[in-house]
């Protein structure tokens, strides 16, 4: 069975990667999609049969993978409540997405391709949940690496996207180093890498020390603070999480996937399956909080003033991973798995609906020429609605409300409750952060689809009134220019861009005399599905996720399930219960207010705030600051290795030097070779006479 | 030190040896000078070598059939060599040496046929 | 002593000897026009002595001669590579004028001294059979009498074979002189414990003249151009048939005759090896010549067989033997690839540039040829990195690591013109322009030799492991 689950991804990505173009593009994609499904299919069972009660955690062997002394473990594939989770999670999204991309993908020459990585994404994301030793977890966190990095480089002819992958994997090797550098200090410390086995010997090695670099530090901090590294790595925490808003430039179903359901949270999914290993250190949980709640705010901070939609939606992701990361610290890690879960759904919504604005929109990204979309394309309003509601937390308390009103307001609540050193940094981070997550997300969605029409102004749009885009290379072709002409975002949305103006037919509605058209069902239906899930899933769930007195019988100690916390979390004050949900509407307020109403209010206060809207604008100069500091000194070393070190020392002496030698020396094999008899004798009697003297004085 | 005793012999054999050859060398040039007329001529000073010139570049071409009949001489002039202590020794290597000698000799003849019937053995 | 039983054992040398003086006369009388015949005989002949050398097993002569599982190995072996040999020769002469039914029959006599060789047990039947199969190497090394080339090969040869028979026949000499025998049982004896200097020159000067037989640096030095000078098909037997013979003979001396002094001669081998993997290597990356580019990789891969005997236990001698198998099939299959490029008019070509863009013109022999390059180099897929394996894994069970290592070190130098060759065919433009494919055979054989040491060649390691492994356990 989960076997099935897992290596079914394997098998369609293997098919459908090597056969390629050879069987065409809808064999491939009818594998890959019926594949996903098959284990999606599968994965449900399992999930509710541990909602039940019914299952309980197993082992399933695969194969011996390593024998070499003490270093010892096999392929195993793990199934506990925490893996239901997240098999559901996986399987769920990937499906839909590998539906999604029928449509989205339609035009795409190379298609077999793109199904191929999804489907080896979803492998190796199910082989990282299902690990039951860290280097298997290893193995699945490096596959779903190279599934990102070939997938944001899709379109590889694109120059940003290029670089983007690559950003996104050199970023996440310094992540991986920490990873690994944990991984080994767990072999060095336990003796092995098996996840139960180091989670039942990690409470004794609390408060021991080790060395490290030349200093004393306490081995349970070092460990945890070192895997911590490779989760906030992959997760896109402060600090590493340059790679994330790069990572657009891949197609949106991968971002969608990758960037927002499953691959981000595999951080947090590391930290709740390790657990127990971060209770031995509360100086790592202060860490993890820290840097948690310090990523909810700050990039909810730059989502505010982002004009790409995607790039809006996925600093919301780094923000509520953030979230995620400071429940864990502070010991809720139900809690963070319920975010996890519910952010699956209506994250992945939201990217979804954006990639349906996208397509309506013909590849436009900009959230300036959007506007009045409402009518035009309804189910994806909708849809997007249902995510927007979802995430920014909207329900009435003791009542009941969206996905993230369970979720969202439980890590909130739990920060408040919580008596771990941070959890009040943590908590006033988090009401912030929520506050600025409703403002930018009805922003998002007050561009979009309110307002009047400002498409015209779109060179997209243009190409495609003029219609010179019906070239095979369509996508890529668009994406291309996509790339070409990245708006100057001096001015935030709402003042008429003019850049763009000069030569623009200027219909009088600012349509440009451009329909957009809703997409085709392989791309409403999975939107409708996750809207379901989005208002759905925090009702229906949250009393196996966090609710005290059920869900400690849910996780089955898959992770550290703290009752009294949760407990705590009711007894909150309630003007503390309230104030997300102030927060929420507070944000709203002001998005309505300026995005509705006053629409020049926008540019009025970047003028106004200009220092802190550049700042803002600028990601906090984050990129700036990492090519000063690591990217320029890294080339200037790299070439002074290069041509110094590679070119003048080792292959002067090494290859190149030996390479030499043996050419002199084959001129000189040649020479000798005289074509005369009495040479030859020579070196015959020579030759004999040497060995006759070797033999002598030896 | 080398106890060289023990070359006497090797000496005495040396001085020997020059001795007799000084010998065969001087002695016929004495006797002709003594009983018979002394009238050289560059034919007659020459040195007698099979029928060639003594004195020539190295490289110069000769016919190749000499090669050919000196072959065939020195492989029946090696089987008569053979014969010589296989015929001494008969009585003790018995039947089986007899056929062994009979086999090779019959090899030869069948070489020999070979090389009649290509032939090798005619001048022309 | 049992004459029947002797004669019996020595079967297949008889059938050869007796059928190659019929055939002598029969092409005394029919001349030129009987060559097909005569050569088809000959190959019947050869599958005659192979079948004679399985059926019987033992010692002949007193310890004159051995029919052991060695000696049926190497039997076997030999017969292959000289019928293949025979089969790839009759285009060529052809085009050459000089068809003529004596080739086949120096062919079989060259196979009854390997035949000896292989089995000799005794340091006399040794040096016939070393004689035998030389006297007809050097008539077939200028068998091409109108061409200077082949001639000046043929000459060279007898030269410097006559100078290591002479030094071969001293060590010989020195051998029985202070051991008081020719056999190798008697000298196995003899020799154990201490010995005397005269011995160890003794030992010297046989694997010297032993060496120019298998052609190892530094008795490698008439290679290059006999290969080049003799007509191809020789070359190709040269490479193959007497390799086997003389690598078998060096293995039975050096494990019967002085197998317990082994000290003694090791570290002979060890540097002979080496010295002929570095030079073979290296040299032949100056060639322009393909045949002679062979003869260097043929001293290059002796280097590799000399490491199976360094290593001079039974597992070393078994990759001998399996690593000259997958040799004779390697080398007879580029030479039977080489036979197939002419010129426009039919002339044979065999420079290094002719072989330009061969992938554009002639698919299947490019393809073909890349197997064997590549195979000679020891790239993993293909067969001849079998033989490199069992060579070095021998070496290194028997503790001589560091030889493993520079061995494979120096293999390095062998791949780059191996290489080279493909990269010529598949990636450079023809120069020349060529026309390949010569008659069926040579196609025939270039593929059934591409398959042997192609992937599926591994599947016959079971049976040629066994082989090889029965036949070493002979000698111990």
């Amino acid at each position: 069975m989960i076997q099935i689950i897992v290596f079914l991804p394997l098998l369609a990505a293997i098919v459908a990667g090597l056969a390629n173009r050879s069987i065409g593009n809808v064999p491939a994609k009818v594998l890959t999609t019926g594949a996903l499904f098959v284990s999606c299919a599968l994965s449900w069972p399992i999930f509710l049969a541990f909602m039940s009660g019914n299952e309980s955690a197993y082992v399933q062997p695969v194969m011996t993978w390593v024998r070499s002394g003490g270093f010892d473990f096999d392929w195993a594939l793990r199934v506990d409540t925490l893996t239901a989770v997240m098999l559901v999670v996986i399987t769920s999204v990937s499906a839909l997405v590998h539906l999604y991309s029928w449509g989205y993908m339609d035009e795409d020459p190379d298609q077999p391709r793109f199904f191929a990585y999804l489907s080896l994404f979803t492998f190796a994301m199910l082989m990282l949940v299902t690990a039951d030793n860290l280097v298997q977890m290893f193995f699945g966190w490096e596959g779903v690496g190279l599934a990102s990095y070939l997938l944001i480089g899709f379109w590889f002819r694109k120059p940003s996207a290029s670089a983007a992958a690559i950003k996104a994997f050199v970023v996440n090797r310094v992540g991986d180093l920490g990873f690994m550098l944990g991984i080994f200090g767990v072999f060095l410390v336990f003796g092995t890498v098996s996840i139960p086995e180091i989670l039942v010997a990690a409470p004794d090695q609390a408060g021991s020390s080790i060395g490290f670099l030349g200093l004393r530090v306490d081995t349970m901090s070092l460990l945890c603070i070192l895997l911590f590294i490779g989760a906030m790595g992959k997760s896109a925490q402060l600090g590493l999480h340059t790679w994330l808003p790069d990572a657009m430039e891949g197609p949106t179903p991968v971002s969608a996937l990758i960037h927002a359901a499953t691959m981000v949270t595999a951080g947090v999914f590391m930290v709740c399956r390790l657990s127990p290993l971060f209770e031995t250190s509360q100086f790592a949980l202060n860490f993890v909080t820290i840097v948690g709640a310090t990523t909810a705010i700050f990039a909810a901070t730059i989502g505010l003033v982002q004009t790409d939609i995607k790039r809006v939606i996925a600093y919301s992701t780094c923000s509520q991973l953030g979230y995620m990361f400071f429940a864990a610290g502070v010991g809720a890690y139900g809690a963070a798995m319920f975010h996890l879960f519910t952010h699956a759904f209506f994250k992945a919504l939201l990217f979804l609906g954006a990639g349906s604005v996208i397509h309506a929109m013909h590849h436009e990204q900009d959230m300036r020429f959007y506007g009045g979309l409402r009518k035009q394309i309804p189910v994806t309003f909708w849809g997007m609605m249902a995510g927007t509601l979802a995430i920014t937390g909207v329900g009435i308390v003791g009542l009941g409300g969206f996905a993230g009103f369970y979720s969202k307001d439980a890590i909130i609540e739990v920060a408040f409750a919580a008596d771990a050193p941070y959890a009040g940094y943590a908590w006033f981070m988090g009401v912030s952060a929520a506050l600025l997550t409703s403002f930018y997300s009805w922003r998002l969605m007050f561009l979009t689809f309110w307002g009047k029409p400002r498409w015209a102004d779109s060179e997209h749009i243009q190409h495609a009134i003029h219609g010179h885009h019906n070239d095979v290379d369509h996508a890529t072709h668009a994406h291309e220019e996509a790339a070409a002409d990245n708006p100057p975002a001096q001015e935030d949305a709402g003042s008429a861009p003019h850049a763009h103006a000069a030569d623009a037919e200027q219909l009088p509605d600012g349509t440009g005399g451009y329909h957009p058209h809703e997409s085709p069902l392989s791309m409403l239906i999975p939107l409708i599905v996750l809207s379901v899930g989005a208002v759905f899933a925090g009702f229906v769930f949250h009393n196996f996720f966090v609710e005290p007195e059920t869900a400690g019988a849910f996780w089955q100690g898959s992770l550290a399930f703290n009752e009294p916390l949760m407990h705590a979390m009711h007894e909150v004050p309630t003007w503390v219960k309230w104030s997300s949900t102030a927060a929420m509407l507070l944000g709203l307020l002001v998005a309505a207010l300026m995005y509705l109403r006053e629409t020049d209010a926008p540019r009025q206060v970047a003028e106004n705030l200009s220092p802190l809207y550049k700042f803002l604008l600028n990601k906090w100069y984050f990129d700036e600051l990492y090519t000063l500091i690591f990217v320029r000194p890294a080339f200037w070393f790299g070439r002074i290795f290069w041509k110094g070190g590679d070119k003048g020392v080792i292959d002067r002496f090494g290859p190149d030097g030996v390479a030499n030698v043996v050419r002199s020396s084959s001129g000189l094999a040649v020479r000798f070779q005289s074509g005369y008899l009495y040479s030859y004798a020579l070196v015959m009697l020579l030759g004999l006479v040497g060995l006759v003297t070797w033999v002598m004085v030896r | 030190m080398v106890d060289l005793s023990q070359y006497l012999p090797i000496l005495l054999f040396l001085g020997v040896a020059i001795a007799i050859s000084s010998i065969f060398v001087f002695l016929p040039m004495g006797v002709a000078r003594l009983t018979g007329a002394h009238k050289p001529t560059a034919a007659k000073l020459a040195e007698y070598e099979c029928g060639f010139p003594a004195f020539e570049d190295s490289r110069s071409q000769f016919d190749v059939r000499f090669y050919l009949v000196a072959i065939l001489f020195i492989i029946f002039d090696l089987e008569a060599a053979f014969l010589f202590p296989w015929a001494v020794s008969l009585e003790e290597i018995g039947i089986a040496g007899w056929a062994t000698m009979m086999v090779f000799l019959f090899e030869l003849i069948i070489g020999f046929i070979y090389a009649w019937k290509v032939g090798a053995l005619e001048w022309e | 002593m049992d004459y029947g039983q002797s004669l019996l054992i020595t079967l297949p040398e008889i059938i050869l000897s007796i059928g190659g003086l019929v055939l002598l006369l029969v092409a005394a009388w029919s001349g030129a026009k009987a060559t097909r015949a005569v050569s088809i005989s000959a190959v019947a002949l050869l599958v005659a002595a192979g079948v004679a050398t399985l059926c019987y097993t033992g010692d002949a002569f007193g310890a004159l001669y051995s029919g052991d599982q060695f000696s049926d190995f190497g039997h076997v072996l030999i017969y292959i590579a000289a019928a293949i040999s025979l089969m790839i020769a009759p285009r060529f002469f052809q085009r050459a004028g000089l068809a003529r039914a004596e080739y086949p029959i120096l062919i079989l006599y060259a196979c009854v001294g390997m035949g000896m060789m292989v089995s000799a047990t005794d340091f006399l039947t040794l040096y016939i059979g070393l004689e035998l199969n030389s006297l007809a190497a050097y008539v077939l090394a200028s068998f091409l009498r109108t061409d200077e080339r082949s001639a000046e090969a043929g000459l060279k040869y007898f030269v410097l074979g006559a100078l290591a028979s002479g030094i071969l026949l001293f060590g010989m000499s020195l051998v029985y002189g202070f051991t008081g025998s020719t056999s190798f049982v008697a000298v196995l004896g003899s020799l154990g414990g201490g010995m005397e200097t005269g011995a160890l020159f003794g030992i010297v000067f046989v694997l010297a003249g032993l060496a120019f037989k298998i052609s190892a640096v530094p008795f490698h030095m008439w290679t290059p151009d006999v290969y080049e000078g003799a007509p191809t098909p020789v070359t190709a037997f040269f490479a193959s048939a007497p390799k086997v013979a003389a690598t078998a003979l060096t293995v039975r001396v050096a494990v019967d005759a002085f197998g317990t002094q082994t000290l003694a001669w090791q570290q002979i081998i060890i540097f002979i090896a080496l010295a002929s993997i570095i030079l073979g290597g290296v040299a032949a990356i100056g060639q322009t010549n393909l045949k002679r580019l062979l003869a260097y990789s043929s001293i290059n891969n002796i280097g590799f067989l000399l490491i199976g005997l360094a290593a001079g236990t039974q597992e070393g001698i078994s990759a001998v033997l399996v690593y000259l198998s997958i040799y004779v099939a390697m080398t007879l299959g580029s030479f039977a690839c080489i036979m197939q490029l002419r010129g426009p008019d039919g002339e044979p070509r065999e420079e290094l540039s002719d072989i330009a863009g061969l992938s554009q013109t002639n698919k299947g022999l490019a393809l073909a040829m890349a197997i064997f390059m590549f195979s000679l180099a020891g790239i993993p897929p293909l067969f001849g990195f079998w033989g490199k394996v069992v060579v070095f894994d021998a070496a290194i069970g028997a503790g001589l690591l560091p030889l493993a290592v520079i061995g494979i070190a120096a293999s390095v130098i062998g791949a780059f013109y191996y290489i080279k060759i493909v990269k010529l065919m598949y990636f450079d433009e023809s120069r020349t322009v060529l026309q390949t494919g010569d008659g069926k055979a040579l196609a025939w054989i270039g593929a059934i030799m591409a398959l042997l040491v192609s992937p599926l060649g591994y599947f016959s390691i079971p049976l040629l492991g066994g082989f090889a492994n029965n036949a070493a356990s002979a000698l111990f």
